[in-house]
């Protein structure tokens, strides 16, 4: 008995003893974790992301990142998933020609284009663009609160790919289903006012042409807003050769905002009015401080003529985590008002269209006749290569020469040439982007770089349904506009198309110092 | 001679590569509530180099962004290195300050000490550390230049010897007018491995402009290389007087037996 008890009393835990075994392993710990088992100094041992398995320095030329303002309104950078790769660098140098054009020390502003390429090289996604879906949800909930959107031309040959379709998957009747089944209240096409933009645009080039305009040849397209802003870092001096036009998109969301709110009876300080582009730079575009003219119209300056600019990823984003499978949605039509569109303002979305449409239709705007054939397919400015000329003879005006330029780079070697005087052009359509729209900024990602076969697809798909989906292939038979002019906008380039429809730009060559003979 | 990285400012476009070099190299977790880049940028025991984004007037009083890197500058005679009784802070022959933490006792004198309040304490952590930058002495001690000056896209650093940069700095204000004529870290308390260039005043960019030239240990050097000496000569006086005071009451002792010791 007594044995048992001694033993009893030997297996219990006294207070002491449990205290004095707390102790010992508290000390152990703190002991283990302030020497961290290792006697060496704090620090790296060694590299690091993947592809640089080895501990060594960064390879010379692939290294680093741009510089991204906190405040750009289009792209943004999650600084987790960098990894120094230097694709950034790569693009907005070699391609764009922004990074590395200008002199240091910089000056009061990090010199970007908004165009987005750098989303699309960016193999971690760490480059995004800024995500407003949020403020589409909001507006879209709000049950007193009129949503109108519009969809660029690209953003059909491109959201497919988003949802397992093949590279140029035309879904353009789908978006639309889409974008009706999200609850917007009115869906718009932006190819309609790429048709005004051909009249507006068209109309000022025979107005330069002829000489009742006081402005320089030759004229540059004003579609492309990174494009634009490219143009008023470095080229400031030729902002006289732009058209004055707003880009597509300003111009529907200026129309939305007066025209259609004047036919619907609504007020226009109850719209809200949305674009889905393919494109970074829009947002941007539609930030700038002047592109309010629906508001100035209405004596609200305070309103946005285009409020929310969504790109084709961010569509997709939305679409999906509202449960909606875009494949397997019927096709949906555009609503009317402004909805109806020909080829032609469809071909925007790809390099060379712009001229292309204007080409149709300032041929019949010149000889009142339908253009032939040959300019229906004008192949010599259509494809990937950088820089494309074609001379078309109109009767009347006789040999116009026209340039088309697509991606930053190729841009510089033409505006060299129109500063010194010798660029024989009349008409210079440029797209920031390689590819033009299809591929732009806010569009699906690719393969890494994006490669031309995938900007292929998308631009045969486009031109694929220039020539056999739609209807219509020249901007002066769409009805709509015909009728736009008539009851709201009076004639091409008149007062209140001037307020509405065009805009003024701004040299930015003060932000900068621009680098001589880069 | 030890190594030394010399920084333009007027060349940094602010993209801040260096920062996030300097994560991967040293694995450290990005700081949900301090960025490392901006005007809101601060150095924390996650972050040891960071970008602050200055908003300034340049010589023609025009508005100018200018970037300022900050880390360890690596003073040539650290006040860490003298403050630290543990040698947890030692200053290494190819010039990094580098800490060891197994020999830190944590009692964060070095952060008392530094003139340019850089150590920092893990005070989030139940058994903190104290860090700042290594220079990312593996690839000094290599020759390699630490991981933020490899990634610069924009030429911001030269890494080399500290004497030849100086030089070289030199060189470059003497020639280009629109530096401000001052390298910094040439003689800021004594002199640092890490030494700027610029084009605006650096008190304008937030560097630390009143400091002494004097190096900071070279303050207490004196008296601090007096401690051995009055250690031992304070033991062997406490020694002399405990055998004098024992040996006396043992011989009064002795001698009268009677009176109670």
């Amino acid at each position: 008995m007594q044995n048992q008890a001694d033993k009893e009393k030997e297996r219990q835990v006294t207070r002491r003893g449990f205290l004095k075994m707390m102790g010992g392993i508290g000390l152990t710990g703190i002991t283990a974790t302030i020497a961290g088992c290792s006697t060496d100094p704090a620090g790296g041992k060694g590299w690091m992301p993947q592809q640089y398995q080895v501990a060594s320095s960064f390879p010379v030329q692939v290294k680093g990142r741009i510089p991204i303002d906190p405040t750009n309104p289009s792209i943004t950078r999650d600084d987790k998933k960098c990894v120094l790769c230097g694709q950034c660098v790569e693009v907005c140098q070699r391609v764009q020609t922004v990074y590395g054009y200008y002199e240091l020390p910089i000056k009061d502003d990090i010199t970007c284009v908004n165009c987005g390429q750098c989303t699309l090289w960016c193999p971690t996604a760490a480059i995004t663009e800024r995500d407003d879906i949020d403020k589409v949800v909001q507006a879209l909930e709000d049950k007193s609160i009129h949503v109108v959107v519009q969809t660029a031309p690209a953003t059909r040959v491109g959201l497919g790919e988003e949802f397992g379709m093949a590279p140029g998957s035309f879904v353009e009747g789908k978006q639309v289903a889409a974008l009706k089944k999200l609850g917007f209240d009115a869906v718009f096409d932006t190819n309609f006012s790429a048709d005004l933009t051909i009249f507006e645009e068209g109309t000022e080039l025979i107005k330069r042409v002829t000489g009742a305009l006081d402005e320089p040849l030759p004229q540059f397209t004003s579609c492309s807003p990174g494009w634009v802003k490219f143009c008023e870092y470095y080229y400031p001096d030729l902002l006289h050769h732009m058209s004055t036009c707003k880009s597509p998109q300003q111009m529907l969301g200026a129309l939305v905002k007066t025209y259609y709110a004047k036919e619907k009876g609504i007020s226009p300080d109850k719209i809200f009015s949305v674009s889905i582009m393919p494109c970074t730079a829009k947002k941007f575009e539609a930030a700038r401080p002047e592109m309010n003219s629906a508001g100035k119209h209405a004596g609200k300056p305070e309103l946005r003529d285009v409020d929310v600019v969504l790109t084709t990823r961010e569509l997709a984003r939305l679409i999906k985590s509202k449960g909606i499978d875009l494949t397997s949605l019927k096709d949906e039509k555009y609503d009317t008002l402004m909805g109806e569109s020909t080829s032609a303002g469809l071909i925007f979305g790809a390099t060379g269209g712009v001229m292309e449409a204007a080409i149709r239709s300032a041929y019949f705007l010149i000889t009142k006749q339908e253009p032939p054939e040959a300019l229906l397919n004008l192949t010599p400015i259509r494809g990937l290569q950088g820089c494309k000329e074609a001379t078309v003879n109109i009767p009347g005006v006789g040999d116009v020469k026209v340039a088309v330029v697509h991606g930053l780079s190729n841009a510089r070697p033409i505006l060299e040439a129109v500063r010194k005087g010798d660029a024989p052009y009349h008409f210079i359509e440029f797209m920031c982007c390689p590819g033009g729209c299809i591929s732009g900024g806010g569009q699906p990602r690719t393969s890494l770089p994006p490669s031309d076969e995938v900007r292929q697809a998308r631009i045969n798909s486009i031109y694929n349904a220039d020539a056999h989906i739609y209807a219509k292939r020249k901007s002066h038979e769409n009805k709509e506009v015909l009728a736009l002019y008539e009851k709201f906008l009076e004639s091409p380039n008149s007062h209140i198309a001037h307020e509405l429809l065009h805009t003024h730009y701004e040299d930015r060559s003060k932000h900068l110092t621009v680098k001589k003979n880069a | 001679m030890s190594k030394g990285v010399l920084v333009d400012l007027t060349k940094c476009v602010g993209c801040g590569s260096c920062t996030v070099a300097c994560k991967l190299y040293n694995g450290n977790a990005w700081d949900e509530t301090t960025p490392t880049l901006g005007d809101k940028a601060k150095l924390t025991g996650k972050n040891w180099t960071v970008v602050h984004h200055k908003e300034v007037k340049d010589s023609n009083g025009q508005p100018v962004w200018r970037f300022v890197k900050q880390q360890c500058l690596h003073c040539k005679e650290p006040a860490c290195v003298s403050a630290c009784f543990a040698k947890a802070f030692q200053k290494t022959e190819a010039g990094p300050v580098i800490y060891y933490p197994h020999l830190c006792v944590g009692c964060r004198y070095c952060m008392v000490a530094c003139p340019f309040n850089v150590p920092k304490y893990e005070w989030e952590k139940a058994f903190p550390l104290v860090t700042k930058c290594m220079m990312c002495s593996d690839k000094v001690e290599k020759g390699e230049a630490p991981a933020c000056v490899s990634v610069c896209p924009a030429d911001v650093f030269k890494f080399g010897e500290r004497e030849e940069l100086l030089k070289e700095a030199k060189a470059i204000i003497a020639k280009d007018a629109k530096y401000v004529k001052h390298i910094y870290g040439e003689e800021e308390v004594g002199g640092t491995d890490w030494i700027y260039i610029s084009d605006v005043p650096f008190d304008q960019l937030g560097f630390k402009t009143n400091v002494t030239k004097r190096s900071l240990p070279s303050y207490t050097a004196s008296f601090m290389h007096a401690t051995p000496f009055v250690g031992i000569t304070w033991g062997v006086i406490l020694t002399g007087l405990y055998h004098y005071t024992k040996r006396r009451n043992q011989v009064s002792k002795e001698n009268n037996k009677n009176i109670k010791a």
